[in-house]
């Protein structure tokens, strides 16, 4: 059976994080699952260090990374529950002047 | 029937308002410079007049304040501050385009006085030869009614967000790097700061700098010329400006990206009870050690 794209959650990157994952955008079948074990999901499919950019080393998302689901803030990862279609944005601040 | 409000992002110092009983009369040269801004209904003689009674002030004369700049000078912004206390060196020149080859190892600063004064004899640009710091920063953004923050290190970019939320200065923020750029307009008191974005700094290392990654030059020159748009709005008090959004720009797509940003009630400078009340260390707020950024506004 295919994954349709009703049973998939979007996830978006930008910046360092896009470099890292080597693409702006991926695709993963877990809609249902915490934002949380979505971000789980994404490292574990993605090569590189994408990883150290999300959680620091106690497992902790970073505050420095902004989370939204359909351009909303999301307050609490381990809480929120992602549904079919829902498109997920990471942020890291730029320093860059 | 609801009664008619300003909006709240606009501006509150009198040197931006054109109410004087007798305004300025404009040259015969100015009306020709700046006929093509009069002749929009939303600007007129009255909003060139508040152009040219504003004040702006730049922090770092690097990839997006020289873009900003020249365009600020070229609408007749009254006087334009520049902080920086960095010198042109070659590897500037692919997008600092307030500097010219023959400025190489001149005070960032002065090169960026001269080709605005030259560019614009209106403006009086006041160089500040110097790195911002928690003990100037208040007392500079003092003199001005907006700031437009090109620096390029999280400290600089913390303390001109609280040194803003403090003095209540509008503050046109924009970050860059490689292809990419995020822009937005902090208002304080009416929408959410910088640290209501992000409340902390990445730990250092893990978001890499220009200088280390790079940047499209023409990505700087996009970017920086957003910030001198919300600039000009906020002193014309038209259009919406981008408080409560943050604006995401990509070069390599070709597209924007717009999402909403709301105050934090526990952010540590505008939230219901803030933490931080002065200027603090920024190198220390970024765990950073003493000499290993350059918290001026430069841009290496």
């Amino acid at each position: 059976m295919t994954t349709t794209q009703t049973e998939t959650v979007t996830v978006r990157v930008f910046g360092a994080l896009r470099q890292a994952i080597g693409r702006s955008e991926v695709q993963l079948p877990c809609a249902g699952a915490s934002v949380r074990d979505v971000l789980i999901r994404l490292i574990a499919e993605c090569a590189g260090e994408a990883g150290s950019y999300i959680f620091d080393k106690q497992g902790n998302l970073w505050r420095s990374l902004m989370l939204l689901v359909n351009d909303e803030l999301v307050e609490d990862a381990f809480r929120q529950r992602t549904n079919a279609g829902d498109v997920i944005c990471l942020l890291l601040p730029l320093a860059g002047g | 029937m609801k009664a008619c409000t300003s909006p709240p992002w606009r501006l509150k110092s009198p040197s931006s308002q054109a109410s004087d009983a007798r305004p300025p009369q404009f040259t015969e040269q100015q009306i020709e410079r700046y006929s093509r801004h009069i002749i929009l209904p939303e600007v007129g003689g009255e909003g060139q007049r508040k152009l040219l009674a504003s004040r702006v002030l730049i922090v770092g004369a690097g990839g997006l304040g020289s873009p900003a700049g020249l365009y600020l000078a070229a609408a007749g912004v009254g006087r334009i501050g520049i902080v920086d206390s960095d010198a042109v060196e070659l590897s500037n020149l692919q997008r600092q385009v307030l500097h010219a080859t023959s400025c190489l190892g001149r005070a960032k600063c002065l090169s960026a006085r001269d080709t605005m004064e030259d560019l614009n004899p209106d403006v009086r640009v006041v160089p500040y030869n110097e790195r911002l710091t928690s003990a100037n920063a208040l007392r500079i953004i003092a003199d001005y009614d907006v700031v437009l923050d090109g620096s390029d290190n999280f400290p600089t970019r913390y303390l001109v967000n609280d040194a803003c939320v403090m003095a209540g200065k509008p503050l046109c923020h924009a970050g860059i790097l490689r292809f990419e750029g995020q822009v937005t307009t902090i208002m304080p008191g009416a929408g959410p700061c910088y640290r209501c974005v992000y409340p902390e700094p990445p730990p250092p290392g893990l978001v890499p700098s220009c200088q280390e990654a790079g940047i499209l030059g023409v990505t700087a020159g996009v970017v920086g010329l957003l910030q001198a748009t919300e600039a000009v709005k906020l002193i014309l008090g038209i259009g919406s400006p981008l408080v409560g959004r943050l604006l995401l720009y990509s070069a390599l797509d070709t597209g924007f990206r717009e999402v909403r940003v709301p105050r934090r009630p526990d952010c540590a400078i505008c939230g219901e009870n803030p933490t931080i009340t002065e200027l603090i260390d920024y190198e220390q707020f970024c765990r950073l050690t003493p000499g290993r950024t350059t918290p001026g506004g430069g841009s290496p």
